[in-house]
């Protein structure tokens, strides 16, 4: 019995990237991540969404990359040398920048560890969170990466 | 084996063959005792036949093999070809440019018998022919005994009969004895491949399949490997024994395309082993100069050279029947799939993005001043330019592609429209880049559509105002610098500007007090906003407004743009002006604020030094007069969001931009100079709400520079 539970919980894991912003922590599923830069240069573009920076070169790619704390109405910190850039590719040749303040670990949740995200009504909207993940004593904040990307403002 | 491997050239071939006969019938309207186009309808009639019975698409088969009678027919002087004959075949193609689709999408022909055009072309058949037997004793039959009796005729003629060539093993004259003993009749033949085919083995293949459906196939020469490696020449020889008589053996080989002939009969069984005796004797005491003639053959038959049998002994008069007067001149070209050349072409993006990166380097100094480096540089720039040129240029196609269809388009809005009218083309042979022509058929239909609908008045109309009563549609296009315009041009009434003025207040587009103001350009730019439509009374051919701002965003997605000149009482022009090319470009970079931008040089007039004092006021707009032209300018530091810096220079850098004849000036810091870029999008998120930035670039040091699109500034 035990052996069967081991390959179903083996199954149902999901190994996601912890991120941080400020003091909190995000995981975002680690299949959409194409790939973690270093801060760069990025080249502004006029009249976009406010939460885009701009566009920067990703190996001769032009890729377009949006503040995360911008995107979810947090005030903007300094530029330190953990700030990264997380390339999300939800669909082939689109992918997209999120900045994030630091990038911590890579944990892996089985679906046990992993409670639905509570359609509470607090200042935050935690629409953009499709679930929590604990992991040990922390807690993650699992990102539903299709809604942070998209168009919508979540003000 | 499967057929489906040759689905594609089946496709591929309907497709020309639809074409070739969409062309012929329209010069056969025209023209209708012409008679090579009556033979080269049938002939494509013919093929195409022959290729879908092959396939196994049994309904097409049958609706061109009704075609097929009606040009036999035709050709045989039986019947006249009559406008409403016309109107039949034409929906009988339409027909089968519709099992086409529906071939190719799901690979089977689907359900419809179209029995109705198949009866219209009995219907047309029997009047045509008037008493003669409307049972479609079709030509083949006819034509296979005709043959059959040349065969027969010919019988001196050997150097044809390869077949007699095939050395038989014991256990294949086992094999025939045994087909003698089950009353199966026993076929020698020889098929000539048209030396124009591409794909000889699936020719061949399609042979065998044809005949294994009759009977059995007891050797070939060569071999069936050989012929499925495509190790041979233009003819291969069979035994086959088979229960169905001869005319169908040769109806099922004819019925593949691209087989020039067949040349078979019956042989009984002493005279198959009687000639294997005689090819062993000959082996046995060669004849050297009987090799002579074989060799002076057009067609080089190696199995009569290597063994010469009494079939080299004639094959003097052989040549002279080889006749190649049809034979089409090969194309010296290669199919690539498009998704290939995009790859090539991002490796010669990436190359030329190194190569500026290499040249930013060596400008900067920081390679030191070799003088051998830089002559490296120098030829690695213009290796590359030539590189770019050269895939750019395989990517060209002619616009002919697209415009082939249009004739015939324009004759049946003719006849749905009850108006007459010609088409007149000029500069098919204009090229365009591979995705710019895939995307200009829509527009460029609409067009005309748009033309022959509302542009062309009615034949009435036309003849009262003294006017030809047949209307003139043009469709010209011709390259000009860097771009490409297309004019669909017509003879008609012109647009009516106050028509569309009053429409345009009708509908609340405009106020009446704007419509005072407005010039007649700005409102014939009316015509091109979403939902607007002059034409009273709404037809299937056009007129629900949804046209010309379809037409104008497609082309202004490809980089283009469209522009309209009329005169009331006497026509009107619509122009498409495209780039050549959508990948790489030249552009002139410049510095606004700290940014760096590129402009592309098409749509760059000249450069100007301003002073300040120039500057003068228009409707509180700045604006400077230029050589007589009154231009405004465009800060672009506002429009791009920067912050102005405080001290005010004298002289500033003009880029005077222009769009047609339109013109704008736009204020820069600094300018850096000409460069080749290699246009990226912006990425499928980042919404750029004015359209001002139409794509990025990365410059030689790794940064990316907006590029602007001064269009939408003007």
């Amino acid at each position: 019995m035990e052996d069967v539970s081991l390959i179903n919980n083996e199954y149902d894991t999901t190994q996601y990237i912890v991120i941080n912003i400020g003091d909190e922590q995000y995981g975002i599923d680690i299949k959409y991540v194409d790939n973690i830069v270093r801060m760069q240069k990025i080249t502004r573009v006029p009249n976009c969404q406010e939460y885009f920076k701009g566009v920067i070169n990703l190996r001769g790619e032009v890729v377009p990359v949006m503040s995360f704390r911008m995107k979810v109405n947090l005030p903007e910190t300094e530029i330190t040398n953990k700030t990264r850039i997380i390339i999300i590719k939800l669909e082939p040749n689109a992918p997209v920048g999120i900045i994030v303040d630091a990038v911590r670990e890579v944990v892996t949740l089985s679906e046990n560890n992993v409670d639905e995200a509570t359609k509470s009504s607090t200042s935050n909207d935690p629409s953009y969170i499709n679930g929590i993940g604990k992991c040990g004593e922390t807690l993650i904040s699992l990102l539903d990466l299709n809604v942070v990307i998209s168009d919508k403002e979540t003000a | 084996m499967d057929v489906n491997q040759y689905l594609e050239i089946f496709l591929d071939e309907t497709n020309e063959h639809l074409q070739s006969l969409s062309d012929q019938l329209m010069i056969l309207e025209n023209e209708p005792e012409n008679e090579d186009t009556i033979n080269e309808i049938f002939r494509a009639a013919h093929s195409l036949k022959g290729m879908a019975g092959t396939m196994g698409y049994k309904r097409m088969q049958a609706l061109t093999h009704d075609m097929e009678n009606v040009f036999s027919e035709i050709r045989n002087g039986k019947m006249k070809v009559t406008s409403q004959l016309v109107d039949v075949l034409f929906q009988t193609l339409d027909a089968l440019e519709e099992y086409k689709n529906t071939i190719q999408e799901t690979q089977d022909e689907g359900t419809n018998d179209n029995a109705a055009i198949i009866k219209a072309l009995q219907k047309c058949l029997d009047e045509g022919t008037g008493a003669a037997p409307a049972d479609s004793a079709s030509e083949e039959p006819t034509k296979a005994a005709e043959k059959a009796t040349k065969a027969d005729g010919d019988n001196g003629d050997n150097s044809e009969k390869k077949w007699k060539n095939i050395k038989l093993q014991e256990h294949e004259i086992n094999a025939i004895k045994e087909a003698e003993e089950k009353k199966m009749k026993i076929y020698g033949c020889t098929v000539f491949i048209q030396e124009s085919c591409i794909l000889k083995a699936a020719r061949a293949f399609l042979v065998f399949k044809a005949l294994e459906e009759l009977g059995e196939i007891i050797i070939s020469e060569p071999s069936t490997q050989d012929i499925e490696d495509e190790k041979f020449d233009f003819d291969f020889s069979l035994y086959v024994v088979s229960e169905e008589p001869y005319d169908k053996i040769e109806a099922a080989i004819m019925s593949v395309s691209e087989i020039e002939k067949v040349i078979g009969e019956k042989l009984e069984i002493e005279e198959v082993l009687e000639s294997e005796n005689e090819a062993k004797q000959a082996e046995a005491e060669p004849e050297p100069e009987k090799e002579q003639p074989a060799q002076e053959e057009t067609k080089p038959a190696p199995a009569a050279a290597a063994s010469p049998t009494p079939a080299a002994q004639s094959s003097g008069t052989a040549p002279a029947k080889k006749t190649q007067a049809n034979k089409p001149v090969v194309n010296r070209t290669v199919r690539v799939d498009i998704e290939k050349l995009d790859v090539l072409m991002n490796l010669v993006s990436e190359l030329i993005i190194a190569k500026n990166s290499i040249v930013s380097y060596s400008a900067a100094g920081q390679i030191g001043n070799n003088s051998n480096f830089n002559e490296q540089i120098e030829y690695l720039e213009s290796v590359t330019t030539n590189l770019h040129e050269s895939v750019m240029k395989v990517r060209m196609v002619p616009i002919e592609s697209i415009t082939t269809k249009f004739p015939r388009m324009i004759r049946d809005l003719s006849k749905k429209l009850n108006k007459k009218m010609e088409l007149y083309m000029s500069g098919e042979d204009t090229e365009l880049d591979r995705t710019v022509v895939d995307e200009i058929g829509d527009p460029l239909m609409h067009m005309l559509r748009n033309s022959a609908d509302h542009g062309l008045e009615s034949t009435e109309e036309r003849v009262a105002r003294g006017k030809n009563p047949v209307g003139s549609i043009f469709l010209d296009a011709y390259q000009d610098g860097n771009n490409v315009v297309i004019e669909v041009k017509d003879d008609g009434n012109g647009i009516d500007v106050e028509a569309v003025k009053k429409k345009a207040i009708d509908r609340g587009t405009i106020t009446p007090e704007q419509g005072e103001t407005m010039s007649s350009k700005e409102i014939i730019d009316l015509l091109f906003l979403p939902s607007f439509s002059t034409a009273k009374v709404v037809s299937d051919v056009s007129g629900r407004g949804v046209g010309l701002d379809v037409v104008k965003s497609k082309i202004e997605a490809l980089g283009g743009d469209v522009s309209v000149k009329t005169k009331l009482g006497e026509g009107s022009t619509f122009s498409i002006r495209l780039p050549l090319t959508l990948a790489i470009i030249q552009a002139l970079m410049v510095v606004v604020g700290e940014e760096k931008y590129a402009i592309s040089l098409g749509s760059i007039d000249t450069i100007e030094d301003i002073s300040e004092e120039e500057i003068k006021y228009v409707e509180a707009k700045e604006v400077i007069n230029l050589r007589g032209n009154v231009i405004p300018l465009v800060r672009l530091h506002e429009v791009l969001g920067l912050e102005v810096s405080e001290e005010k220079k004298d002289r500033m850098i003009v880029v005077i931009v222009k769009k047609g004849d339109q013109y704008a000036g736009l204020v820069v810091d600094e300018l850096i100079g000409q460069q080749e870029i290699v246009i990226k999008s912006l990425g499928k998120y980042i919404n750029c709400t004015s359209r001002l930035i139409s794509g990025a670039t990365i410059l030689g040091d790794g940064e990316v520079a907006l590029i602007i699109d001064a269009n939408c500034l003007i």
